[in-house]
């Protein structure tokens, strides 16, 4: 046995293991995307860079084997600072998006793809499920919101965008229709009580994804109606109906909800004590009216980005009632936000910002790379409805157009976790000229995206080590170098036998089976 | 016409039936069987390609992997003649790009296009052909001409026309002269320099005159002399009295020479002799312009100093010995202390030995040989590799070009002694395709050792058996990397692999191998022969004995030297190159090629060993010298040594592949007037990670150029990033202009190949800016120096 030290831990391991495998054993983990269990190691990404104890030096974990009084260190500054330097190499050549644009885009961060796949192929429920993550009120929403997303949707650059609003709407509608609405799973009971003041967009979405983590919440609202600023436009752009039907649905989650309780600052004071946490979400602020004795801006009310906390310990503010507008789907995001912080906040006891995971953008397309896109898409033109909304039919032909902008993997993709892991930044190597989307779609099979690709090889070893006759190889060198099937056979017809294997083992987004579907 | 496809298929197939049965079916055979298959078709047709996978064990993913690996192979038919641009260092600073864009306009090439129309000629770039001394150079086909300019190259093309038409006419006259009535010796260089430079028609015109006046010599080729700023050189050595050694000797002046040292025999020879020289002047319209005085006496001051501060060990008998004459090589002591080792010394002789001399490897990084050779002969195993790296893809070194072929027997003799020590079964050459006049005259030598039985089984009786392969490297500079080499002789793509296992633990097949650069084992036999003490005593500090270097740039004697390791950079440009051309002011030296660094004039005395150049932000490398004055812009020169580590890395490992790209993109941007403050701390962070990060030695000393300009040279970045280019050489900085000096000949409007000056005999030219491409046409054809750059 081989005894060396890795971390200060002394570690020992029988010898031919690498130090990679050493550290593992160790329970130390080592980030790597190019090595693969049951290959011979290729040495590529270099985002596993250890350090010599003794010499400074950095060298490839993976590939370098253990030896006798070995000091190894993975967790320094340094070793942290060659990771991120590898990534962001890795990053400006990447030629792909973790998430669509409209998803960037959309205030509430809603899920658009996978939505429209899921109704494309006729799964209302499940894409209401999708809806649901982000999104507490799809069907009011699907009448008034003004779409964000759909200006940031590719299609919009080849005819005109997915009608994704209506398409949000008649999932909701759909679900409140139906004998038995889905319901999502509510967290085991935390003991723990929130007070949320309001019961508009923003109001009603944090109490309804706090409620779902399990603890108590109590609206108060002022009026004798819940639903705030919609109030004002129900039954003229909003149906009334289909509104009172979904904030029904949200307060039958358990929501505790007290009308006509004006808060003024001496109820509010008394809140503040007797609960663990308050969201304050009482629409624009008019002046004279008091805030509370929270700071207020010229705006509204003062609180940290993206955690949403006032100068109250304990007390957020999210909403109109930060900066007036119209946009209640920005309400409704922040409702979500701040419920998980808030969440977070009651089991931790310390308030963190809330982070939305890293996401590769590449930027514009350019006019030749919609053809690739739309490789994924149905040709038809944008289908137009009336004030009911699509029918399901028409709703599967709309979402058929959509041209999934979003990456395939994105949540096995180890560039997209070692990205966030170790917060880079994309842009900062970024080069004037991009290499070109390409798709290879082979939809009963594989999905290709060659600059997707890091070059780690891990599907080439495979094709070979199966035998395939074409498989796939490095073809050029350099920073062009490509992997591809060899003499510009099809993707297929190289991974005859491969195809789902290489799909399972590609470290990012670049081998995916067509049909898989990995948020779900 | 359909018929005449399929015999055109079959023939093409029966062609590569053979090519396997010559190389073999395995899938080492790979490289052999593809260069064969370019040789015969000029591309590497897919069908063909398909074809090797059904006939071999190689695969597809093998075949196109290597043949889209190696920048030798082609996937498109080329022309019937291919022009190659050599982009090498000395041919760089010395304006090869413009010679480059002159020819890509004479053929009107656009975008990617490499051949004209009349598909006759193909426009390459090559990294360097190791004529740094005859720089700019310009290879069409086998043919290779030197010093081009870009309003010369109708000229070269016209020549090449001629030449290529006198093929045929131009074989044959060699006559062996009858040793018997010998009158003296003519000795003729035969290296690539002089080769380039014109001594295969010297040799001829040598050839014609013996001929003609029944002069009794006998005509000897010899290897480099190394002053390959003079070629082609001729030496007369006549039985008494002094040689005398002549230089840049023209074909039509060899007659006279001959003449002034040798009598004819005959008187009607005489006669009959200038008789025919006076019609050939009528005749042809030979125009040589520049060689006043061609005799360079011995005792003359430059060749003295040119010589006399070297000392030759790997070059010993320089310019006397005849490169394939082993006869000769062996009388000159060759080969003793091979027979010494194999018949008296044990294996731990030769390592102590060569320990104990201190020889470090002569490949860039100077790991001691006799440590290196301790390992292999260490490692036990039935089977062991030793190989020879003569992979030099340096753009401005050729010294190991130049070992291989003119000292071959000394290399295989280093080679033999260093198997014996290490217990090696099995040889390798690995040499470029590059080079092939290294490949021929190593072939040729491996055969007569073969004959000798220094090469076989059981060496002289020894007991001993060995013997050498040659392997052709296909173009790519990664392979001179141990690990990426043997790669590529097993058949793969040149990847290198991560270091331990060392070769000398785990090589070529998996074996214990040896591996050392060509210098290294020219080395041997001398520190076996005269003592490793006194190798020891030769040399400074840690970096013993003597180094192998290429002299070129700016440079008034530039050329091969072989030098004790200590000596001072100011004494090799000064004292040995004759200082810098045209009375120009010394601004650096660039050692070691991509992966060394530039020397700044503050540090001319910098001694050249392997500690104190590492300490100067340089690296031994290989060893070319390439000497810039202070028209050279260190901003270029660092983007021009990037762009090539660039176009080389192998694309491996994360931080070569896109930190050698993203740091030329910021260089790109920099020398183009685009670059802002914060570029230079990028660049800064990236050449940090990319040396720090690297798998390999390539990755690693690739920012090595960077990283030394801006640390002599910061204020040239920083002047670069306010909008100028202090040497004027950065094109989208400057301007061209015609001052009042010009009188009005007319002669740039001549060459502009865009009509940016407009034809005004008389009258002062004007540049027009928006027209100008900035070819420097006109700068280089003014008669009054009238061409000004801002």
């Amino acid at each position: 046995m081989l005894k060396l030290t890795i971390d200060n831990k002394a570690v020992e391991v029988p010898p031919g293991t690498s130090v990679w495998q050493a550290a593992k054993a160790a329970g130390i983990d080592i980030p790597t995307m190019c090595y693969f269990e049951g290959s011979e190691h290729f040495t590529s990404c270099m985002v596993c860079l250890v350090k010599d104890g003794a010499s400074g030096k950095l060298y490839a974990s993976c590939s370098t084997p253990a030896e006798e009084g070995q000091v190894v260190v993975t967790n320094d500054q340094e070793t942290h600072e060659a990771r991120v330097a590898a990534l962001e190499l890795l990053l400006s050549e990447h030629v792909g998006d973790c998430e669509a644009p409209c998803q960037l885009v959309c205030p509430a961060h809603m899920n658009i793809p996978l939505m429209n796949r899921l109704i494309a192929a006729g799964d209302f429920a499940g894409a209401l499920k999708v809806v649901k993550r982000d999104i507490a009120i799809p069907t009011i929403l699907g009448q008034i919101c003004p779409a964000p997303c759909e200006a940031g949707c590719r299609r919009k650059q080849v005819d005109e965008a997915v009608s994704i609003c209506l398409l949000k709407r008649i999932t909701g509608e759909e679900d409140l229709n139906c004998e038995t609405p889905y319901w999502p799973e509510i967290a085991a009971p935390t003991g723990k009580r929130v007070a949320v003041i309001g019961s508009g967009p923003a109001g009603l979405s944090a109490a309804w994804y706090l409620q779902l983590g399990g603890h108590q919440v109590t609206i108060f609202e002022k009026d004798g109606r819940a639903g705030g600023d919609l109030l004002k436009i129900a039954g003229d752009v909003l149906s009334g109906e289909m509104m009172e039907k979904e904030i029904a649905y949200i307060l039958s989650s358990g929501i505790e909800i007290l009308y006509r309780k004006e808060v003024d600052e001496t109820s509010f004071a008394k809140i503040v004590e007797e609960y663990d946490a308050v969201v304050v979400a009482v629409g624009t602020l008019k002046e004279g009216i008091p805030s509370f004795g929270l700071t207020r801006g010229a705006q509204g009310i003062v609180v940290e980005k993206q955690s949403f906390l006032t100068t109250t310990p304990k007390v957020f503010a999210i909403g109109n009632a930060l900066r007036s507008s119209k946009l209640a789907v920005r309400s409704a995001g922040q409702g979500k936000e701040v419920a998980a912080v808030i969440t977070d906040f009651l089991k931790t006891g310390s308030v963190k910002p809330y982070q939305e995971r890293f996401s590769s953008k590449f930027g514009k397309l350019a006019d030749i790379e919609f053809e690739q896109y739309l490789k994924d898409a149905e040709p038809t033109a944008r289908q137009q409805s009336g004030r009911e909304g699509f029918s399901r039919e028409v709703a599967m032909v709309e979402a058929k157009r959509c041209m999934h902008c979003d990456c395939r993997n994105p949540e096995s993709c180890l560039l997209r976790e070692l990205s966030d892991r170790y917060q880079v930044s994309q842009r900062r190597f970024s080069s004037p000229d991009r290499k070109m989307v390409e798709k290879l779609i082979h939809r009963e099979g594989i999905v290709y995206e060659p600059n997707k690709c890091i070059k780690c090889g891990i599907c080439v070893r495979l094709t070979k080590q199966h035998g395939e006759e074409f498989g796939f190889t490095f073809i050029g060198r350099g920073f062009d170098v490509k992997v591809g099937v060899p003499f510009n056979e099809t993707v297929q017809k190289g991974l005859s036998k491969t195809a789902a294997m290489v799909a399972k083992n590609c470290p990012t987004g670049a081998l995916a089976m067509f049909r898989e579907e990995e948020q779900m | 016409m359909r018929n005449e496809k399929v015999s055109e298929e079959i023939e093409r197939k029966q062609i590569i039936d053979q090519i396997i049965a010559e190389k073999g079916r395995s899938a080492q055979a790979v490289i052999p069987i593809l260069q064969a298959m370019q040789e015969k078709f000029n591309f590497l047709p897919e069908e063909g390609m398909r074809y090797v996978c059904k006939k071999t064990d190689i695969t597809p993913e093998q075949i196109v992997g290597v043949a889209s690996f190696y920048s030798q192979f082609r996937m498109q038919p080329v022309g019937e003649h291919i022009i190659k641009v050599c982009v090498g260092t000395a041919c760089h600073v010395k304006g090869a790009g413009h010679v480059y864009d002159a020819l890509r306009r004479h053929f009107n090439l656009t975008g990617a296009e490499d051949t004209d129309v009349t598909r006759k000629y193909t426009l390459e770039q090559v990294s360097c052909l190791g004529c740094c001394t005859l720089a700019p150079v310009v290879q069409i086909d086998e043919i290779t001409y030197g010093h081009v300019t870009s309003d010369k190259i109708g000229n070269i093309l016209t020549d090449f026309e001629h030449q290529h038409g006198n093929k045929g006419a131009a074989k044959g006259l060699f006559r062996n002269v009858d040793g018997s009535a010998i009158q003296g010796e003519i000795r003729i260089g035969l290296g690539s320099c002089c080769v380039a430079s014109g001594s295969e028609e010297v040799k001829k015109a040598v050839e014609e005159t013996i001929q003609d006046t029944g002069i009794q010599l006998t005509l000897k080729n010899v290897g480099c002399v190394g002053m390959c700023h003079q070629v082609p050189l001729v030496e007369i050595v006549p039985q008494k009295g002094e040689s005398t050694l002549y230089a840049k000797v023209k074909p039509e002046e060899v007659r006279n020479i001959i003449n002034s040292h040798f009598k004819p025999l005959n008187p009607i020879g005489r006669l009959k002799n200038s008789l025919y020289r006076f019609f050939e002047k009528v005749q042809t319209d030979e125009v040589w312009e520049g060689v006043k005085k061609y005799a360079i006496d011995a005792r003359e001051e430059q060749v003295v100093d040119f010589l006399d501060r070297q000392l030759p060990i790997a070059t010993q008998y320089r310019g006397t010995i005849n490169p394939l004459d082993i006869q000769e090589y062996i009388d000159h002591e060759g080969f003793t202390a091979m027979q010494t080792c194999l018949a008296n010394w044990s294996t731990d002789q030769i390592i102590a030995a060569i320990t104990e001399s201190g020889l470090r490897g002569r490949g860039g990084a100077g790991f001691p040989t006799g440590r290196k050779w301790r390992l292999v002969a260490d490692n036990l195993s039935d089977t062991k590799y030793l190989i020879c790296n003569g992979d030099e893809g340096d753009p401005g070194a050729f010294m190991d070009r130049m070992l291989l072929e003119s000292y071959p027997y000394r290399v295989i003799e280093g080679m033999v002694i260093a198997a014996k020590a290490v217990g090696a079964t099995e040889g390798y050459f690995y040499i470029r395709a590059e080079y092939p006049l290294a490949l021929r005259r190593i072939r040729q030598a491996l055969v007569y050792c073969r004959e000798k039985n220094f090469l076989g089984e059981n060496i002289l009786g020894s007991g001993f058996s060995f013997d050498i392969k040659i392997y052709e490297g296909a173009g790519a500079f990664v392979c001179g990397e141990e690990t990426a080499l043997m790669a590529s002789i097993q058949g793969e793509r040149g990847f290198p692999k991560i270091r331990p296992p060392f070769p000398a633990v785990s090589g070529l097949w998996k074996q214990p191998t040896l591996i050392n650069n060509t210098e290294t084992f020219a080395q041997v036999s001398y520190i076996i022969r005269e003592g490793a003490a006194h190798f020891a005593s030769i040399g400074k500090g840690r970096s013993k004995g003597t180094k192998v270097f290429s002299l070129a740039g700016k440079i008034n004697r530039g050329g091969l030297i072989e030098v004790p390791m200590g000596i001072t950079i100011r004494q090799i440009v000064e004292e040995i190159g004759g200082g810098v051309q045209n009375g120009k002011k010394f601004k650096a030296v660039q050692v070691g090629g991509p992966s060394g660094g530039c020397i700044p004039a503050e540090l001319y005395d910098t001694p050249i060993d392997y500690e104190s150049l590492l300490e100067a932000g340089a690296m031994m490398g290989s060893g070319g010298l390439v000497v810039l004055d202070e028209s050279d812009c260190m901003v270029e020169i660092a983007r021009y040594f990037l762009s090539f580590t660039q176009n080389e890395s192998c694309g491996k490992c994360t931080f070569c592949r896109i930190g050698t790209k993203r740091m030329l993109e910021i260089l790109t941007r920099i020398t183009s007037g685009k670059g802002v403050l914060k570029d230079l701390e990028e660049l800064e962070y990236l050449a940090h990670w990319t040396k720090k990060g690297s798998l390999c030695g390539l990755g690693k000393s690739a920012p090595n150029p960077i990283l030394s300009t801006l640390k002599y040279f910061r204020e040239e970045y920083l002047a670069h990033i306010q909008g100028k280019c202090p040497s004027g050489k950065c094109q989208s900085m400057i301007q061209y202009h015609i001052n009042d000096s010009c009188i009005g000949c007319t002669k740039c409007a001549q060459k502009c190949p865009t009509e940016a000056i407009l034809f005004k005999p008389h009258e002062k030219h004007v540049v027009i800016q928006d027209l100008c491409i900035k070819c420097d046409a006109c700068r280089e054809v003014c008669p009054v120096d009238a061409v000004q750059i801002f």
